[in-house]
């Protein structure tokens, strides 16, 4: 044995070993991909600190690490800074060569606002003057915070003073500040709560400055929007259609060839159901709606341009065979004694489906509907063509009759994601953001998938133990 | 008099059932109806093209036709050799309850959005490859010798010792060891460039081969695109190899073999279908992807042969260009003639796929005989 063993080993066992490796560098891959994506994702959030550097040359710098890189030719390395204060210095970002920093503190008062017009400052807080009153540290952070809580319109009128890194004065009204951090003055608590902030201000706020701040909120709620009208499209018509297939078409060749056909689809790319929506559906059939009931509004399109109705027939049309698939093989697992049984007690037909079929059937279709979503949730390449938008002025849900908007534009993540990340003015500011979108659709498509994948384990047991066909 | 605890079939129940199985049977051929539409739908938009044949057409899809290509062979040649190695050794080596754990995880990897995974190519991958060029090519020929460097240490340590590092599960403790070995090649790379070669990678390619680099180029694409094919492939083949009767494999090894010779002159032959329906599924795949071509490349219609410069596929020009062309226009109905070859391609690819599957379905439950 022993001696077999050795004269086969080198050819034998290598390829084994490389096959494992195979195993761990794909989950390699996965887990670095997740990684990165939770790191930089929640990371940003976290209130960096801010540091007062003064260089060899003398020259004061305010502003927050973001990031080093090597310089070229082994000359050390550089630190990207976000230094803010765009009307003064031309731009909100600083390369500093390590080796020209003489000495960094990080002074307590040094602070980070955000403004409506313009980006954001960054600078030392000389004082708060409100009311008559001149508060400096502590206090006067503590009070401009309760100040912020107020919305604009009933905040006293005031000024912040800042001194610059440059130690000029810079007045800001404090009608135009939206928040403000003071990174070092917090305790890691404190830090914890802002970061949980950060966190609700992106899920819940709308974008700001041409997509590089702010939140994502217009784009999560389009994505729900338009990933619930297309449920509520395929569901009904997916479900008919495999039931058509498994219990009323005769089982022949041409059922085995349509079942091969459906399945197919599924491997059809999702560009070209985008081609077919934007051909037939947006030029076709709104292009039709628009001379024969928007007349009056040609020729600026209502319904011959991409909006909400057709991306969701799209996804509904790039999504059926999801859904006639999982539903199909939810109807095959139930055993054909079900259906003889409801029949030799004289129900008919539509009964046996509705009280007998349907309901045993019913985890299998939801597997189906909630697969459909996550990948309709991931799609993007289809709405490009069929109505996503960039920044859409009008929510599709709003209170102005008829309420649903279906022609409007809407925002959707992975558009969001693709537009912020490729066709931003200022990327660097816009990457961060770009982490956490990302993040969020990954975890909704992935916790879309394990649900579908628990239903389904779930349903097979349960058949599997008690009424098995075989 | 007693009557039936059930109703009898009155009309009204009757015609009920009517309806409901006409309506049942309209929507399902409707449904089916609209799904052949899309074919129906590209030829019509297409025959235009006949009439006013112009070689201007040639020329403009000819580099479309070459980027798709050049991007999908290119994400087989990252995604086949890893795909297929795992699907080989879960298959047939690892144990049991870990590969239940293993195969979801690596099959979730095709839920992870294009649009995300193309990001991360284009923004974060392409910028570190072009930096660290040297280092992420002795990364591809590292890491697979480090794997074999890891069975010949296991293969040196006494019995005992391997107890605890099982082959079965492998797939696993291998993680960190990779990791680390990765972490060693970057940290050595940079080193090793400069004592061999005297000066960065890609100003040495451009100055004694002419090769110019572009930032996002179809390495880029294969990396990325071989991320999102491979667990297509993978989930396929193993299926296949998983499948192939136990009391084959047993007879063969009774007979002396090993599990490698096992594998390749048993499961392989017979698997052999499942594994090419495998690739082709996962070519088509390939070929049709939009968001990661569209992110990791750099857009540009070539036709090159170097893996450092950029492309453009069908799909991606699709995706530009469509929204813009006016309809009825000769870029319109050429990029509804991209969309026909895709469509085409990837449905006879699948159904070739398919029916493969079926037949080898067949044959497993005929237990194996031919």
């Amino acid at each position: 044995m022993k001696r077999l063993d050795r004269r086969r080993w080198p050819g034998d066992a290598l390829w084994t070993w490389l096959c494992a490796g195979c195993v761990a560098l794909s989950l390699f891959m996965l887990i670095t991909l997740l990684t990165l994506l939770v790191a930089r994702g929640l990371g940003h959030f976290w209130p960096a600190p801010l540091e007062a550097l003064t260089l060899h040359s003398g020259e004061q710098v305010i502003g927050q690490p973001v990031r080093e890189a090597p310089l070229p030719h082994g000359a050390g390395s550089e630190r990207l800074y976000f230094t803010g204060n765009r009307e003064l210095n031309g731009a909100d970002w600083r390369w500093v060569a390590l080796d020209d920093i003489a000495a960094v503190n990080e002074p307590e008062d040094a602070i980070r606002l955000e403004r409506s017009p313009w980006g954001d400052v960054t600078g030392r807080l000389a004082a708060l003057e409100v009311e008559g009153e001149r508060l400096t540290g502590a206090p006067a952070r503590a009070r401009l915070q309760s100040l912020l809580a107020l919305p604009a319109g009933q905040r006293p009128r005031g000024e912040l003073v800042l001194t610059t890194a440059q130690g000029s004065p810079l007045v800001q009204p404090l009608a135009t500040i939206t928040a403000f951090q003071a990174p070092n003055a917090l305790s890691t608590l404190e830090k914890a709560g802002v970061w949980g902030q950060g966190v609700w201000r992106f899920l819940s706020e709308g974008p700001r400055a041409a997509n590089t701040g702010g939140g994502v909120w217009p784009a999560i709620f389009g994505t729900l929007l338009m990933v619930i009208v297309m449920s509520v499209i395929v569901t009904p018509f997916g479900v008919l259609a495999a039931i058509y297939l498994n219990e009323i078409a005769h089982q022949n060749r041409l059922t085995r060839l349509v079942r091969i056909g459906v399945r197919n689809l599924a491997g059809v790319p999702s560009i070209v159901y985008g081609v077919f929506g934007l051909g037939v559906f947006v030029y076709g059939i709104g292009g039709s709606i628009d001379t024969w009931f928007f007349d009056e509004a040609l020729p600026s399109p209502t319904f011959g341009t991409g909006g909400l109705l057709w991306a969701s027939l799209t996804l509904a049309l790039l999504t059926l065979p999801v859904v006639i698939v999982a539903t199909e093989e939810g109807l095959a697992r139930i055993p054909d004694a079900q259906r003889e049984g409801a029949l030799a007690l004289g129900a008919t037909r539509l009964e046996m489906l509705t009280r007998v079929v349907l309901p045993m059937a019913t985890p299998a279709m939801l597997t189906g509907v909630i697969l459909a979503v996550a990948r309709a949730a991931g799609e993007v390449a289809p709405l490009m063509l069929v109505g996503v938008a960039k920044l859409a002025p009008q929510m599709p849900l709003d209170g102005e009759f008829p309420y649903l908007h279906l022609e409007r534009k809407f925002m959707h993540l992975g558009y969001h994601l693709f537009d912020t990340a490729f066709h931003g003015d200022d990327v660097e500011a816009a990457i961060p953001l770009v982490y956490a979108t990302a993040l969020l659709l990954v975890l909704i498509v992935l916790v879309l998938n394990l649900t579908a994948i628990f239903l389904r384990h779930h349903l097979r047991r349960q058949q599997g133990g008690s009424w098995s066909r075989s | 008099m007693t009557r039936p605890a059930l109703p009898a079939r009155t009309p009204w129940r009757q015609l009920q059932d009517r309806i409901a199985t006409g309506l049942i049977t309209a929507a399902g051929i409707g449904v089916l109806l609209a799904i052949l539409a899309i074919g129906v739908f590209l030829f019509w938009e297409t025959l235009p093209l006949l009439t006013r044949f112009e070689t201007l057409s040639l020329e403009r899809l000819s580099p479309l036709a070459w980027g798709t290509l050049k991007a999908a062979i290119a994400a087989l040649v990252v995604a086949l050799p890893l795909a297929l190695g795992g699907a080989i050794y879960s298959a047939l080596f690892m144990s049991e309850r870990l590969r239940a754990r293993i195969k979801p995880i690596l099959e979730l990897m095709e839920a992870v959005p294009g649009v995300v995974v193309g990001f991360v190519a284009g923004l974060v991958l392409a910028p570190w490859v072009e930096r660290h060029l040297a280092s992420a090519l002795a990364l591809v020929v590292w890491l697979p010798l480090c794997a074999v460097l890891a069975g010949l240490l296991w293969h040196a340590t006494p019995a005992r010792l391997r107890g605890w590092l099982p082959l079965g599960r492998a797939g696993l403790w291998l993680l960190p060891w990779m990791a680390a070995m990765a972490v060693l090649a970057l940290w050595a790379a940079p080193m090793i460039e400069q004592r061999w070669l005297g000066d960065d990678l890609v100003t040495l390619l451009d100055r004694r081969f002419g090769l110019d680099y572009t930032t996002r180029n179809t390495l880029i694409v294969g990396l990325a695109m071989g991320f999102a094919v491979i667990p297509g492939v993978y989930s396929l083949a193993e299926d296949a190899l998983h499948d192939v009767p136990r009391s084959l494999m047993e007879g063969a090894q009774a007979l002396g073999a090993s599990r490698w010779q096992a594998l390749w002159k048993v499961a392989l032959p017979m698997a052999g279908p499942g594994i090419f329906s495998a690739a082709m599924i996962g070519a088509g795949r390939a070929v049709g992807e939009t968001m990661i071509v569209l992110m990791a490349s750099s857009n540009a219609a070539l036709i090159s042969l170097s893996p450092f410069e950029g492309l453009r596929s069908f799909s991606a020009a699709i995706a530009i260009e469509l929204p813009e062309a006016p309809p009825g226009g000769l870029t319109y109905h050429l990029l509804i003639l991209a969309a026909l070859v895709l469509f085409l391609f990837t449905f006879l690819v699948n159904t070739l796929a398919e029916t493969v599957r079926q037949r080898l379905r067949r044959r497993y439950r005929s237990g194996g005989g031919r």
